[in-house]
């Protein structure tokens, strides 16, 4: 379980990253998840450049097999991340979409 | 001074569900003093590899934990970090030689793995990855594949490239009874492998291993004593000549540069430029292949050939026993097993042995100088070590 206390901290960084657009360096579409995972897979994984130069990792999601190249534009949205426990707080976090053009 | 590696020894990698931790380095240890000819009670201190025996074991306090084992009450610890645990060992065990501290040292690496279901050993792996790569549920191949997609846009590495590191390791394999997948692989069987976070498939990746592997560290009395390193008796030795050490971030989005591994480059030149030995003088070599793309990033962060042209090395063949230089004789971590704690520690066995000229089918012939590459996480971590043999 991920800590709640964890969790309320992160919320911070959370906030900064919101409604930033970037540029797709690198992905991948992972077929075998860790732990916590196991519901969402097969996902993609990008590494993303943002236009205030900052470098982030994290899932693309609603996008379609056309946006799935380098130098696609994205945005920053707020998601559920991992599957919580059944106590746990469900956690949120950054992910990317797609920049229709 | 120098240090020697006085022994070394490593136990068959595998699927080991009938054997324990503590037996796994009872063996190896036992039998690297045998060849050392020491009597355990001759070792001064004991630094043990390992990552995941607090994640998936439950088990912290390995130094204790194994100097009760070995009935060895001396200074002991367990060195960390990520799959690079064994060459850190490995270096801290070379300080404590070259401190003068300890006049004999104990090196040995270990990991249990496969007492777990993978999904748990891919989360307990992504420990050394960073925090917004655990959220976005990214694995360690996914990772390496994220590197290998950033290759094969800049360099044009195909798949057809990445499936000969496996192609070749699993070759070397088929000579070490020790290793796990002793048996050849086609390209085609490769790229036929299932997906496991694309362009990586299954036979890129390394497998889920229990394996230990020991070394013996001693100062090396010879050459401190005659000045112009002339041996009195005609003896092989084998000496570290370089222990390097490098870092970089701990998250793959934080670097700069998604084409190399620049820890490796650092540790690298570190060692080269200590030795004023060079990549061309490198007879045989163990490098960190825990995915296929991540030999060729060696090959070229290691300056063995230049940025971009790793793959077409592999592609050649060019690294294959009988020539040159030859790279991974173990089979590597994909065919030999990758227990991460013990892996580094592996490497350095694996070119000792050669260099003694006691590798049987898969010796290098007149290997004189190797060289391991040991990396932690997806590059955070990577540590050189250079080896010469002298009579």
């Amino acid at each position: 379980m991920i800590s709640p206390v964890k969790i309320w901290r992160n919320q911070k960084k959370i906030q900064t990253l919101l409604e930033q657009e970037g540029k797709i360096l690198t992905h991948t579409t992972i077929f075998v998840p860790p732990a916590g995972f196991e519901s969402q897979a097969p996902y993609v994984v990008v590494v993303v450049e943002l236009t205030n130069g900052k470098k982030i990792t994290a899932q693309l999601v609603d996008f379609d097999e056309q946006h799935l190249c380098i130098g696609q534009k994205v945005k920053t949205i707020l998601r559920r991340t991992k599957d919580p426990t059944e106590e746990g707080v469900i956690p949120y976090g950054i992910k990317c979409t797609p920049i229709e053009l | 001074m120098r240090v020697k590696i006085s022994g070394g020894a490593t136990s068959q990698f595998g699927e080991l569900w009938h054997v324990s931790p503590r037996d796994l380095v009872k063996r190896v240890v036992v039998e690297a003093l045998k060849e050392a000819e020491l009597s355990h009670k001759q070792i001064n201190a004991i630094f043990v590899a390992n990552m995941l025996s607090s994640s998936l074991g439950g088990q912290d306090h390995l130094g204790s934990f194994f100097a009760e084992e070995l009935g060895l009450p001396v200074c002991a610890m367990k060195v960390e970090g990520a799959c690079a645990s064994g060459g850190l060992a490995m270096h801290a065990g070379v300080l404590g030689i070259l401190s003068g501290h300890y006049e004999h040292v104990l090196v040995v690496g270990v990991e249990k793995m496969t007492d777990h279901a993978p999904s748990e050993v891919a989360q307990a792996l992504m420990g050394a990855g960073s925090d917004s790569e655990r959220q976005a549920g990214a694995t360690f191949p996914a990772l390496y594949a994220l590197l290998a997609r950033v290759h094969m846009e800049h360099y044009g590495t195909t798949e057809t490239d990445l499936a000969y590191v496996a192609v070749k390791n699993h070759f070397h394999a088929t000579l070490n009874p020790l290793s796990q997948f002793p048996f050849p692989v086609t390209v085609e069987n490769v790229l036929a492998s299932s997906s496991i976070a694309d362009p990586l498939k299954l036979l890129d990746c390394s497998p889920i291993t229990d394996g230990a592997a020991a070394v013996i560290l001693s100062e090396d009395k010879q050459s401190a004593s005659s000045a112009d390193g002339q041996r009195t008796n005609n003896k092989k030795t084998v000496a570290i000549i370089a222990s390097s050490v490098a870092t970089d971030t701990l998250g793959l989005a934080e670097r700069d540069n998604l084409t190399a591994l620049k820890a490796t480059q650092e540790a690298a030149q570190k060692a080269y430029t200590e030795t004023g030995i060079g990549p061309k003088d490198v007879d045989v070599a163990e490098v960190h292949d825990c995915f296929s793309i991540a030999e060729i990033l060696a090959m070229e962060d290691l300056g063995f050939v230049k940025k971009g042209e790793g793959g077409i090395v592999l592609r050649e063949g060019k690294t294959r026993l009988g020539n040159p230089l030859v790279v991974n004789t173990s089979g590597g971590l994909k065919a030999c097993g990758h227990p991460v704690g013990a892996t580094g520690v592996k490497q350095v066995v694996e070119v000792y042995q050669q260099l003694m000229g006691r590798c049987g089918k898969r010796q290098v012939e007149k290997a004189r100088i190797g060289l391991t590459h040991n990396v932690g996480g997806s590059g955070g971590t990577a540590v050189i070590h250079i080896l010469q043999s002298f009579v």
